[in-house]
């Protein structure tokens, strides 16, 4: 009896300890998460919901939504939303939300933004009835392309920019239909960057492996120098190694004359501003992060095996693909998982050294986050990469198991 | 200051006078904005300083990125701390429409004429800076200069390839221009109905030949290294090509420009209106607009300064073509680029990956 009490004590005493030791890690531990919650999470999930959020026509036009909230979206709207209209277009005049109004509106029918514009200035002389006034000085608001754009912003939240970001859109009816073949861009645009990561895993796990086998098993001395070669890149800036590729790779560059020289070539073949010049960058930029995570796996693999293989009689092919690789599997798939993530975020290798069939997914983030100021379409982009990469993980995690990833 | 003993007093006297002398000054300087870096060193010696020394007036200096944002926030919470901004065109039209900044008859302060070449004043600003697009080409190899932008996508007579602006905007209307569009008529055609049809059409006879550039930086480097034979460009970036690489690039305006202006506008509500508009003046004269361009090689917007430049500084300056330019200005220039611009680009991008 004595003996089970002081049992249950002791747990409950190494429970206590335990979650006392949780809570001092924690509290260590705090200052971080704060601090990755306030300045990473937060802001990300504040930029992601720019994706959906749709503040303009739903704070702007109150009456005009409420007067369209049982039309039929195929015959033009009545006396009742073109008042309502005017009236909302009255409250509106002089204030910076029109001219935002017209911005956003312009996003589902271009042209919407100057027919905005101008019908704010002239709401202020209209007279009923309003339907007939409107549509004889604007006539775009007899065309129901436009009421239907409003009918579809109704809402505080969207599903524009993201329909958007598949090449999508919503007509005047509600039914979603392809976009225009002219201005579909984006499903190419996702099957590009992918394919492009792609090609560059796969090219620095076939560069990779090797370097990273030769270090795992050299002398330390030689495991020593060839890892500082392998960081070196690490320590010059993105930027100054893209330009080094356009001086080596262009036309009058390094490499071309050194082909012209050595007659293999008449004339200087383009290597650069193309998918040749971006592959061979990238490739060389995401090395390390494919022979490190490589490196530490392998360096693990004992030596002996392959020699206990081969003393079993092994051909050496045998014994490398049925002994080495499969201990190698996880450096392999941290590897290549590593180089993938990051190339599909690529952005500044594909607008120097890339022409425009190779310009990636954030190429056109940035463009609509500082060309164009629309927050919503570089958002939705965001948004889709973001879950496209955790599917992948998921995946990953599914087929390898998140235990053996998460080892590396 | 026998009254007051210890630091904690004469703390206070110090800001007492501060607070008393701080308005006094302040009513003598005025707050001038613009982009910063290359272009606010040379507003310093081309404006602010003679203008301080001509009047007495302080100028105090500031940054903005062309946020109208910013603008708006001190008009409507009426907390105004800047006098004078440099807006681009398209942000002085903008801000001009929705009461951001004051409008001003400048017709009584400056002589118009000067300024017609430019596109005229803005309906709330002056033009103080006028950037180019043209014809760039190496003058060392090309000893048969090319004419016109039909020249330009004549890949038989001028072999080689051609740099043109990763971007719809201008390299639409250029492509009208190698079409046979008059320069002052290309927005008028581009906005019409069937013009970005014919704009795309002519792009894609010489497209197999065109390196995209996407920065001033490259349109120079692709040029230098000659890997492209042509190229359109900004003139300012070829002034500065030719002096950093002791070089002899050309800009030819005659084929037809693509030109806009930098613009000075009042902010609205600002107390200093009349010291912001004796500013403003000065910086439109034809003295301190030849100093502003020799500094930027950029050209002067008042067409009166290019008599106090030398030769070489207007080689790459569209002085004598101002008539050959599609400007980037007025109504049917911004309300093309506003309305179609997303669409028009989105379908640049997808035309120039095919």
């Amino acid at each position: 009896m004595s003996r089970s009490t002081t049992g249950t004590s002791i747990a409950a005493l190494v429970r206590k300890a335990e979650l006392r030791r949780e809570r001092r890690l924690l509290a260590i531990a705090a200052p971080a998460i704060t601090f990755v919650l306030v300045f990473f999470v937060l802001p990300i999930g504040l930029f992601l919901f720019r994706s959906v959020d749709n503040p303009e026509v739903h704070g702007s036009l109150p009456r005009t939504l409420t007067a369209l909230h049982q039309w039929d979206r195929t015959t033009l709207p009545d006396e009742q939303a073109f008042a309502a209209l005017v009236a909302d277009l009255r409250a509106l005049r002089g204030k910076p939300e029109l001219a935002m109004l017209a911005r956003r509106l312009n996003y589902d029918v271009s042209g919407f933004r100057s027919v905005i514009i101008r019908s704010g200035r002239l709401a202020e002389q209209g007279l009923p009835p309003y339907r007939k006034w409107l549509i004889a000085n604007e006539p775009a608001w007899g065309d129901v392309t436009y009421w239907g754009a409003i009918r579809n912003e109704a809402s505080p939240l969207t599903d524009f920019y993201l329909l958007a970001a598949f090449d999508l859109r919503r007509l005047s009816n509600g039914s979603i239909a392809p976009a225009s073949n002219e201005n579909a861009l984006f499903r190419d645009l996702f099957a590009r960057t992918f394919w492009i990561s792609f090609t560059v895993t796969v090219l620095c796990l076939i560069v990779g492996f090797p370097v990273a086998a030769v270090i795992a098993h050299a002398r330390p001395k030689v495991a020593n120098l060839l890892l500082i070669l392998v960081l070196l890149p690490f320590w010059s800036s993105l930027l100054v190694r893209a330009t080094a590729w356009i001086v080596l790779l262009q036309d009058e560059g390094l490499i071309n004359q050194a082909l012209i020289a050595l007659g293999l070539i008449a004339r200087p073949i383009r290597l650069v501003f193309n998918r040749i010049g971006l592959t061979i960058a990238m490739t060389h930029v995401l090395l390390p992060f494919m022979i490190l995570p490589l490196y530490s796996v392998l360096r693990g693999i004992p030596q002996g095996q392959m020699r206990a293989a081969a003393s079993l009689g092994a051909k050496p092919v045998i014994a490398f693909l049925r002994v080495y690789l499969p201990q190698a599997l996880p450096g392999i798939v941290a590897g290549s998982t590593l180089v993938f993530v990051i190339s599909l975020g690529y952005y500044v290798a594909p607008a120097l050294v890339g022409g425009p069939r190779d310009q990636m997914i954030g190429y056109f983030v940035a463009y609509f986050t500082n060309s164009t100021v629309n927050w919503g379409m570089a958002s939705a982009l965001g948004t889709l990469l973001l879950v496209i990469v955790a599917l992948i993980y998921a995946a990953l995690a599914r087929t390898i198991g998140l235990e053996r990833l998460r080892a590396q | 200051m026998t009254c007051c003993h210890g630091w904690p007093a004469r703390l206070a006297m110090t800001i007492a006078l501060l607070a008393f002398t701080g308005p006094l000054a302040a009513q003598d300087s005025i707050t001038v904005v613009s982009n910063g870096g290359s272009i606010a060193d040379a507003q310093r010696t081309a404006f602010v300083v003679p203008f301080t020394k001509a009047t007495g007036i302080r100028v105090v200096e500031d940054v903005f990125n062309q946020e109208l944002a910013k603008i708006r926030t001190q008009v409507e919470t009426k907390n105004i701390q800047w006098d004078v901004v440099s807006v681009t065109a398209i942000n002085e039209a903008t801000g001009c429409d929705e009461g951001l900044l004051e409008p001003v008859d400048w017709s009584r302060y400056l002589d118009a004429k000067q300024f017609e070449g430019v596109g005229g004043f803005g309906k709330c600003g002056v033009p103080h800076n006028f950037v180019s697009g043209g014809l760039a080409y190496d003058g060392d190899k090309i000893k048969d200069p090319p004419k016109s932008w039909a020249d330009f996508w004549d890949v038989k007579k001028y072999p080689g390839k051609r740099g043109l602006l990763y971007r719809a905007e201008q390299t639409l209307e250029v492509a009208l221009m190698a079409d046979g569009v008059e320069p002052k008529d290309v927005m008028t055609i581009l906005s019409g109905p069937g013009g970005v049809d014919r704009a795309f059409k002519k792009l894609a006879e010489i497209k197999p030949y065109v390196h995209w550039w996407k920065s001033g930086d490259e349109s120079m480097q692709i040029l230098l290294s000659g890997d492209v034979t042509m190229t359109y460009a900004w003139n300012g970036r070829v002034a500065a090509a030719n002096k950093a690489n002791n070089r002899n690039l050309k800009i030819a305006f005659a084929p037809g420009h693509v030109s806009g202006s930098q613009i000075y506008a009042i902010m609205k509500g600002t107390p200093k209106k009349e010291l912001a508009i004796k500013y403003i003046t000065f910086a439109a004269q034809p003295e301190p607009q030849a100093a502003f361009a020799r500094a930027i090689s950029y050209a002067p917007a008042n067409e009166a300064a290019y008599k106090f430049m030398t030769d070489a500084e207007k080689a790459t300056l569209p002085q004598g073509y101002l008539d050959r330019g599609s400007l980037q200005s007025g109504p049917v220039y911004f309300n093309f680029w506003l309305d179609k611009g997303d669409e028009v680009l989105q379908r640049f991008i997808k035309f120039a990956a095919q």
